[in-house]
């Protein structure tokens, strides 16, 4: 093992915002003065209330100042440890080479304070972990850029230790965005969605209700209003999300995303964390010729391993696009990939059987570095796996696939549902599956 | 970095997920006290719905009951044919860079995970494995839908196993 005892602090001891644990009470603080103010108000008069406010302030700024005093964040040798709490103490160590991609996000308050949350993606985590929040947005950037280049050292295996003060990456000045989504884009894509198409019907129907049965209570209207309400919240919070969607590049050609209209997200992405990509055609955007590009970077899922969409969508590469930009763009994600020119070959006649509609829009192929297979009939999807980031291979053989001498090929990485190619020929089935591991082999000796 | 033995068979017919390269891949069976094993689980569930069967006729004197017995009986002949043909279908293969595992005989399974992916290995026994001295090596990726796991394995044979499979993944690995 080569411990971390010889190595020196390659970042001292520093405290998070003094703003921080302010910013992480003001949900249970205004639950507080909204329990307060309820009957609070009429029982104690105007005074004593104003005292009793003023006394949870002080209360909050106590505890604030004692809690700051604990928070804190320090690299030591190859790990990063975040302090934090106070009764509770929690110093949590997050192993640098393990390090996916890092994002800034600026939640509504935090960006008014002018701060920013460091959100840490670390493999074999489902989920994004470890926030380290709050420091001033400036700091979070230097802060990200000086992790990620400790990150890419230490995971280069190097025991070169350079002085920290000496990062190239933390003075670059910040390059221009290569691509900016048209927000107007991104506002047409969100209502060419299901849910939105449908509401007018919706309200309609309700009105129809209302004005035409006297027996529709108000219950019932409440409650369709809710549902309503819930089907157009997920794309105005989509259309708030991918507000101002840019694109551009950091330091060591890593790719930096930057969204959001309210909450503001920066991602900075190695393309060689890239698990896989994605390409979708929703059935209502073909008129548009539109579609949507995400990325798949290992400890960042959008995806649970159940297959169930989870957490807020941080994933796209591009929200929303004409074809040409995406080939335009994609490249940069997976460098000599044409998503229009794919060698993909089509599934065999006798696959009507068992996908009579889809047998037409199945394919699969190699590439030169990855795999790509496309599904889906009304929502076509391209699913591409670099060779490089394939974990495991698997075939299976169905009692019906059996008969007509099919069979589905698996190609298995983190963070991602597998990319199936479906209905493949025996013979060609094995073959890809021992092509695909002598080739996964050949690409991480490469890496 | 080819495997000679790789590339021959490449373009020759394969005959099945069970044995997709005839002759260059030697699969190791299971321990067939697997197929007892499977056999003890699928008799106790059978044991459990039958006493729930027959207490529901003792207090209602439903002849639903008996049919519902029958049912059970009929499904525990279907059951037992195949939690045996399945125990029977398990094997795997260590090939020099790669673990090979294969199941089932209705949906045919193939695994072929690198032991470079490996991020950890399991040995588990449950209590009923254990009575029948068993264990079941389970291979971990960083891909949740990576499938290896090899049941009915003779605890030494486990052990061997895994402290191989830690061993190559230690030389192989590279995580992500």
């Amino acid at each position: 093992m080569p411990a971390a005892v010889e190595r020196p602090q390659a970042i001292a001891r520093q405290r998070l915002h003094p703003l921080s644990p302010v910013l992480k009470s003001v949900r249970t603080l205004f639950l507080v003065v909204a329990a307060v103010s309820w009957r609070g108000l009429q029982n104690l008069g105007p005074d004593l209330y104003a005292l009793v406010l003023l006394g949870l302030l002080v209360l909050v700024l106590l505890y604030s100042a004692v809690a700051w005093r604990f928070t804190g964040y320090e690299v030591v040798g190859r790990e990063l440890r975040i302090h934090e709490g106070v009764l509770f103490r929690r110093t949590r160590a997050v192993p640098l080479e393990r390090l996916q991609a890092i994002e800034v996000v600026q939640p509504v308050l935090a960006r008014l304070a002018g701060l920013a949350e460091l959100k840490l993606d670390v493999a074999g985590s489902g989920k994004a972990e470890a926030p380290l929040a709050f420091l001033p947005l400036a700091e979070a950037d230097v802060l990200r850029t000086r992790l990620l280049a400790l990150a890419s050292r230490t995971s280069a295996a190097t025991a070169e230790t350079a002085p920290a003060a000496t990062e190239p990456d933390a003075a670059q000045p910040e390059q221009a965005d290569l691509y900016r989504v048209d927000n107007n884009e991104v506002m047409v894509s969100q209502f060419l969605t299901p849910p939105v198409m449908f509401t007018p019907l919706a309200i309609l129907y309700i009105i129809g209700q209302l004005a035409f049965n006297s027996d529709f209570g108000v219950f019932a209207v409440a409650s369709m209003v809710t549902a309503v309400a819930g089907t157009i919240g997920a794309p105005v919070m989509r259309i708030l999300n991918f507000w101002n969607f840019r694109i551009g590049r950091a330091a060591d050609e890593r790719l930096r995303i930057r969204h959001g209209l309210l909450e503001t997200r920066s991602q900075v992405v190695a393309p060689q964390r890239i698990q896989s990509l994605t390409v979708t055609w929703p059935l209502l955007w073909r008129g548009k010729g539109w579609l949507r590009v995400t990325l798949a970077v290992a400890g960042q899922s959008s995806v649970n391993a159940d297959g169930r969409q989870s957490r807020a969508e941080t994933d796209r590469l591009l929200p929303v696009a004409t074809v040409d930009t995406a080939r335009a763009l994609v490249p940069l994600a997976l460098p000599g990939l044409d998503i229009n020119a794919l060698p993909l070959s089509p599934v065999p006649h006798r696959a009507r059987w068992l996908a009579p509609l889809r047998r037409r829009v199945l394919a699969a192929g190699l590439t030169e570095h990855a795999f790509a297979t496309v599904d889906g009939l009304t929502t076509r999807q391209l699913t591409v796996v670099p060779y490089a980031r394939i974990q495991s291979v698997r075939v299976t053989e169905g009692p019906w696939q059996r008969r007509l001498g099919l069979a589905t090929v698996y190609v298995d990485v983190a963070g991602a549902t597998p990319a199936a190619a479906v209905h493949r020929p025996l013979a060609e089935a094995f073959a890809w599956a021992d092509d695909l591991t002598t080739r996964a082999r050949a690409a991480r000796a490469e890496v | 970095m080819t495997e000679p033995r790789l590339e021959a068979p490449r373009h020759t017919a394969a005959r099945s997920a069970l044995d997709p390269w005839p002759g260059e891949v030697t699969w190791r069976p299971v321990s067939p006290r697997l197929v007892a094993l499977e056999l003890t689980r699928v008799s106790i569930s059978t044991a459990i719905m039958l006493a729930v069967c027959g207490v529901i006729w003792a207090f209602t004197g439903s002849s639903w009951a008996l049919v519902a017995a029958v049912a059970v009986l009929v499904l525990t002949v279907v059951r037992g044919v195949v939690a045996v043909r399945a125990a029977r279908s398990y094997g795997y293969a260590e090939r020099e860079r790669d673990l090979l595992v294969r199941h089932g005989r209705m949906v045919r399974h193939l695994s072929i995970v690198p032991y470079a992916r490996m991020q950890y290995v399991d040995v588990v026994a449950g209590p009923l494995e254990r009575s029948f001295g068993l264990a079941t090596v389970q291979l971990h990726t960083a891909a949740a839908a990576s499938d290896a796991t090899i049941p009915g394995l003779e605890p030494a044979e486990a052990a061997r196993l895994r402290d191989r499979l830690a061993a190559l993944g230690e030389d192989a690995g590279e995580g992500l």
